[in-house]
């Protein structure tokens, strides 16, 4: 995958589409700067997060990118709550009252049953908290990865419906990645992912190690 | 929940999350410091039974072959000396010097297989069955006149024995059931009245009994004088006129002095003991020290000096039984050692338990890589999780332990009158502990690594 420059900026809803295996997901994960490029610098919000030592990487992470994943990728053994002030006690240590805030970021996506155990909660409750952890750490970008795939039609325009508020309610630049043709209908900027494909198909492609 | 999430929060509800391994492993942890504690709190009783028995006691003197079997036979009743010393070494060797105090000690009859020592009212009052704390009546006192016996903490436990109660006492040390079981031959004519019971001292003591050696020689003499053959009754078990038939059919309690016998008796009085008949078998003996010390110059000058006198024996009792531990102390080591090895199969199980988890906590760290966490922080949280299980496992393993010890000692006093002290060591438990957290931390860094080196991208793609 060869990508000769590529902007998002701050605000703006895109979305990658493009074919499964086409390199949507390497995309994503070197955004989040949880795999590296073989060459070249990604900015978010001017650092350059290629430049960064891995556990300042992390940090940066944390503190700048929140991300929802197509099968949550929550806590378990954990409540909704908990799940939530852990991506604040992890990411965003600075911030004050990370209960209330926590409450609040689940109550505004209309997620009421914050004490009960993620892995208890219907795959629409666990969305909401999926997103809440996201946005919560108020981040410069949220990346989501195919977060419709495992869903109907109907929950598929729900889900993206609230990813797209949440993102836009805390102030980040939001990238969704997806295989679905019917979502691009949503988005107003759209970055086909298969033009940054290299001829022949890369087997090296996004190997971390 | 408390209003804000730490670290800790992670470890433990990732080790409530595998609960059974988390469970697993703690057990075995808790299994093994409590066994290697329990291993060397035993050692130690052992080790502390043998030093305690010879209390304040500077030389022993017997006719035994070696100065350890001296020790082990005249203050640990191992068995009854075969060779008597005579009155009048005894009195040679009082008169010699200056001593704190010499005791004479005769030992050969018992009661119902517990040694019976004749010696002087002195034993009481100068010997102390463990240095620095002497002989305490829990009931009674000690024998004044003839007849009268004093009892050992076990065995007044053991035979249900009371101050005022009469008892036969056996000639030899027959182990079996009744007070005159085979080998052995009652006194059933000369029953002793119970004047006191004893104190447990957590020492041999403990089961034995003790009368005066007038009775002891009165008794002796009449059989002699009845048997003129001088052949004792222990080589004669099946003597037709032996005093034991009179009372087989009793255990040897109470009825037993009603004798009648159609014999005559040879009733001898004290004075009308001749000199060759007064025998005994130990000599214990202290020599003067100065206030707060144990040890003077003179032990061993009159321990050499004795030495030179082929009739006897002459004991160091402290030096004979650190020989004695010197001797046992390489096989219990085999002990400990068994015990460690049980520690390090229990850090190899936490091991595995959590490597056998790795599966499930990969995607754990891989979120919480996500959410920010550096591979540092994550590396700490999975070794702090094994430390975790070292502690709570060696703090349940050292409460088993010393539960289990106090139990163990409260209900030996208690049932048998036996004391046993240093029930688990306070530093060796400490000791322990800290080995038990160590290992665990270090059974904890392969995982951690493990954890540290999670690729996250790999195990945050759906399964499939």
């Amino acid at each position: 995958m060869e990508v000769a420059r590529l902007d998002v900026p701050a605000g703006e809803q895109a979305l990658f589409a493009g074919s499964s295996g086409c390199g949507k997901s390497t995309l994503l994960h070197l955004i989040a700067g949880i795999e590296t490029p073989e060459s070249g610098s990604i900015l978010i919000g001017g650092t350059d997060i290629c430049a960064l030592s891995g556990g300042a990487r992390d940090t940066f992470r944390g503190r700048h990118v929140g991300m929802v994943f197509q099968t949550f990728q929550l806590l378990h053994g954990f409540t909704a709550l908990e799940n939530v002030m852990l991506s604040l006690m992890l990411g965003a240590p600075t911030l004050d009252r990370p209960r209330i805030r926590a409450e609040a970021a689940l109550e505004r996506l209309g997620m009421l049953e914050l004490h009960a155990p993620v892995e208890r909660l219907s795959v629409g409750q666990q969305q909401r908290v999926a997103v809440a952890r996201a946005v919560v750490t108020e981040p410069s970008v949220v990346l989501a990865d195919e977060p419709t795939a495992s869903l109907d039609p109907a929950n598929a325009a729900t889900a993206v419906e609230l990813i797209r508020g949440a993102a836009q309610a805390a102030g980040a630049a939001l990238i969704v990645t997806s295989h679905d043709p019917s979502l691009r209908s949503a988005f107003t900027r759209i970055v086909d992912v298969a033009q940054f494909g290299l001829p022949a198909p890369a087997p090296r492609v996004g190997a971390a190690r | 929940m408390s209003n804000s999430m730490s670290d800790m929060t992670i470890v433990l509800r990732s080790l409530r999350t595998r609960a059974l391994a988390t469970g697993v492993a703690t057990g075995l942890v808790a299994i093994a410091v409590a066994l290697l504690l329990v291993l060397l709190s035993l050692r130690e009783a052992a080790s502390q039974a043998f030093r305690r028995g010879t209390g304040n006691i500077h030389l022993l003197v017997s006719a035994d072959a070696s100065p350890l079997v001296a020790v082990l036979n005249g203050l640990f009743y191992a068995n009854a000396p075969a060779n008597p010393i005579s009155w009048v070494k005894f009195k040679e060797i009082e008169d010699g010097f200056p001593w704190q105090w010499c005791i004479p000690t005769q030992l050969g009859d018992s009661y119902f297989g517990s040694p019976v020592m004749a010696t002087s009212p002195d034993f009481f009052t100068d010997f102390e069955p463990v240095a620095g704390s002497p002989f305490q009546f829990s009931d009674g006192r000690a024998f004044e006149a003839s007849f009268e016996v004093v009892v050992g903490a076990a065995v007044a436990a053991d035979r249900s024995l009371k101050v005022g109660q009469k008892i036969v006492l056996a000639h030899g040390s027959g182990r079996g059931s009744g007070a005159g079981a085979e080998g052995g031959h009652e006194h059933a004519d000369h029953p002793y009245e119970v004047v006191g019971i004893l104190q447990p001292t957590g020492s041999a003591h403990d089961r034995a009994l003790f009368t005066d050696l007038v009775s002891t020689w009165i008794i002796h003499a009449e059989e002699k004088r009845e048997h003129p053959a001088g052949a004792s009754a222990t080589e004669q078990p099946a003597a037709p006129k032996g005093p034991s038939q009179a009372s087989t059919s009793d255990a040897g309690q109470e009825s037993a002095h009603e004798h009648d016998h159609a014999h005559d008796h040879a009733h001898v009085a004290e004075a009308d003991l001749r000199d060759e008949e007064k025998l005994i078998t130990g000599i214990l003996l202290r020599i003067p020290t100065r206030p707060g010390s144990d040890s003077s110059a003179s032990i061993a000058a009159q321990f050499d000096r004795l030495r030179r006198d082929v009739s006897i024996t002459v004991a160091q009792p402290a030096q004979q039984i650190g020989r004695l531990m010197a001797l046992i102390g390489d096989i219990d080591w085999l002990f400990v050692a068994m015990a460690v090895v049980v520690l390090l199969s229990s850090a190899a199980s936490i091991m595995l338990a959590m490597i056998s988890s790795m599966e499930l906590r990969r995607r754990q760290v891989a979120i919480l890589r996500v959410l920010g966490a550096s591979a540092w922080r994550v590396f700490a949280l999975a070794i702090t999780e094994s430390t975790l299980i070292g502690l709570i496992g060696a703090g349940i393993g050292a409460a088993l332990a010393i539960l289990g010890g106090w139990v163990a000692t409260t209900l030996l006093a208690e049932r048998v009158g036996v004391v046993v002290t240093g029930a688990v060591d306070p530093r060796a438990a400490i000791l322990v502990a800290a080995g038990a957290v160590v290992l665990a931390s270090i059974a904890g860094i392969v995982p951690a690594v493990k954890a540290y080196r999670t690729p996250i991208t790999r195990h945050l793609r759906p399964l499939a």
